[in-house]
């Protein structure tokens, strides 16, 4: 064994039995009967995949492509002239990043119990406007998509920032400075010049949010009080209510596929 | 508070690694005893005890299917007891050595679901009914109340889909565990047509709302109720006039356990009334126990009159098929 595999040899471990072995598992599992109290049972079907294709299903996997895709769009609108500015404020470049990191010092849950705290009718956000005088009457801010959309856009910003913010840092300044001197407006500078050199980091970006928000099932529980049902919702209930692991599984494979497909497009792009 | 307590008594527990004392693995429900009285089973038997929480029958079930989970007591609920003891998961209980079963209130001495108690030991219960603000709201009578439009946006139900559509059920005349599937479209409708008022489907977190004065009504756990009315005297809770579902734990052994003799000394400790009353005390919750009740303040939430009780039903068991289809439609229902 050479050096090179030696050192190799910790990450294949890892890979083969945390990743390899539990994935076949859920594939194994997915072509499985349900258990009457969990668990599967042979024999083996394809059941579980062609139930997938039932209207009712496909409309989740339609309304959870649909809110991660409006999430990445907010994500990215939010985002890139944050990361523009991070990338030219200078001195204070690492402060700013830290406090973009800020948030992930506590754990995912505390943070968006603490939205319920924002948003709900004796909350924040309503007791301000009510006191001000803006409103007679509480908006209705909580459990809708609005509210799971906020979520999204709130967890996942972070992850849109952080490797366009590297795309942008690495930018030669003297690029823009030669549109400018060429007589290009700003706006132009950004569209012809800017814009085109972070397509990458714009990309990394979409794809780090788009994936999550695929998935997620906290967010449309917590937020959307469970009236809405996104792909990673209907995982979770296969598990715990519904007792239909292979379902459940085959679900789960079908979320990594659809996943995969905008890492696939990124990959192939990068090289190009 | 209790929580912390009981990660203090394990983390103890856990720092003697090297522990000569036999240790008895119990699997209960979280915040559902009395971490002081696991200590003083633990001192009085000169035993251990591993002490592990779930936060549903479902997860439990999981873990024990296997036959080799490492757990000797179990709490399932009531309707969970039928099929694990049909799946050979339980032992059946050795009445010899439980001589205080005599404490259980008469009602618990022959549940419906183990006349005999033959696999489990009723701990304890709760109904599924409507907590409601009385300042703002009438009283509700009946499971109709909760598709008032006047509590538009400030409504919750449950989000279970055995209370759901169960009370679906109940509302239109049918039985709360009907596997007719004309029934169930019937209540899969109500259930769509009560979503435009409903704020959200939620559980036990709905309690700060309804402190709060947010929710005005919601299907709640009749022990959830109680927790919120015991901190906003405003609040109250009714038992509507269709039926409610009502819901016992029990404490079971597992055939795996290889301990079962301890695990019976830990049920008839259970069974003390001392001890009954501590737990019901800390978990909040109604004690199945006759000798417990009479050491604990009177709550006519947690303990319905008679009348008022005779309305109660135990749900079984569902058959597989029937549960698959009920998860549909708690599917179309969630997604409408």
């Amino acid at each position: 064994m050479n050096l090179r595999s030696a050192f190799l040899l910790p990450a294949r471990v890892w890979s083969a039995v945390f990743l390899a072995t539990p994935l076949a598992i859920v594939c194994a599992y997915s072509l499985l009967t349900r258990g009457d109290y969990g668990g599967v049972e042979r024999p083996w079907t394809p059941e579980n995949y062609t139930r997938l294709l039932d209207p009712l299903y496909l409309g989740i996997l339609w309304r959870s492509l649909w809110m991660a895709g409006l999430a990445t769009a907010v994500c990215a609108v939010a985002g890139f002239p944050l990361a523009l500015f991070i990338a030219r404020a200078g001195r204070r470049r690492n402060l700013l990043l830290q406090l973009v990191l800020l948030p992930f010092w506590t754990s995912f849950l505390v943070r968006t119990y603490a939205w319920l705290f924002i948003l709900r009718d004796t909350g924040l956000v309503n007791t301000a406007l009510l006191r001000l005088g803006v409103i007679r009457s509480p908006l209705p801010l909580l459990y809708n998509e609005g509210a799971v959309l906020l979520g999204l856009v709130y967890n996942f910003l972070p992850f849109f920032v952080l490797p366009l913010y590297a795309t942008l840092e690495r930018l030669d300044p003297a690029l823009p400075e030669a549109a400018a001197d060429l007589g290009a407006t700003p706006l132009r500078t950004l569209r012809r010049v800017i814009l085109p050199l972070a397509a990458p980091g714009i990309a990394a970006g979409c794809v780090l949010v788009f994936i999550p928000c695929l998935g997620a099932y906290l967010t449309p529980d917590l937020l959307g009080g469970g009236k809405t049902v996104m792909l990673g919702n209907l995982i979770q209930n296969q598990f715990t209510t519904a007792r239909d692991w292979p379902f459940g599984s085959a679900a789960s494979l079908v979320l990594m596929l659809v996943s995969a497909a905008p890492l696939w497009f990124l990959l192939r792009r990068e090289a190009r | 508070m209790n929580r912390r307590h009981f990660f203090l008594a394990a983390g103890t527990a856990a720092g003697c690694a090297r522990d000569a004392r036999p240790r008895l693995n119990v699997y209960n429900w979280s915040a559902y005893i009395d971490p002081a009285m696991v200590a003083r089973f633990e001192r009085e038997h000169g035993v251990r005890i591993r002490y592990g929480t779930y936060e549903s029958n479902e997860e439990m079930l999981a873990k024990v299917i296997t036959g080799n989970s490492g757990w000797d007591v179990v709490f399932p609920t009531h309707s969970r007891l039928g099929p694990m003891a049909r799946h050979e998961l339980l032992t059946p209980l050795d009445h010899g050595r439980l001589p205080s079963l005599g404490n259980l209130s008469a009602r618990f001495q022959k549940p419906g679901w183990d006349p005999e108690l033959r696999w489990g030991v009723p701990y304890l219960w709760n109904a599924t009914g409507i907590a409601y603000n009385r300042r703002q709201i009438p009283e509700p009578r009946g499971w109709d109340a909760l598709w008032s439009p006047a509590l538009r946006g400030r409504l919750t139900m449950l989000d279970d889909p055995e209370d759901v559509i169960g009370i679906c059920l109940l509302k239109q005349g049918l039985a709360f565990d009907s596997t007719n599937r004309a029934e169930l479209a019937r209540a899969k409708a109500e259930a769509i047509r009560q979503k435009t008022l409903l704020r959200a489907y939620m559980n036990a977190e709905v309690r700060d709302q309804l402190v709060a004065g947010d929710v005005l009504a919601a299907q709640l756990w009749s022990t959830t109720a109680a927790q919120a009315i015991h901190s906003a005297p405003q609040l109250g809770f009714a038992y509507p006039a269709e039926g409610f579902p009502l819901y016992c734990d029990n404490a079971a052994i597992l055939r795996e356990s290889r301990r079962t003799e301890l695990a019976h000394a830990f049920l008839e400790f259970l069974l003390e009334p001392v001890a009954a009353a501590a737990n019901a005390r800390v978990a909040e919750s109604a004690t199945t126990n006759q000798a417990a009740r009479a050491l604990l303040p009177d709550d006519p939430v947690l303990y319905p009159d008679d009348g008022i009780y005779a309305r109660g039903l135990w749900p079984p068991a569902l058959p597989a098929e029937a549960q698959r289809y009920r998860d549909r439609l708690w599917t179309e229902i969630k997604s409408a």
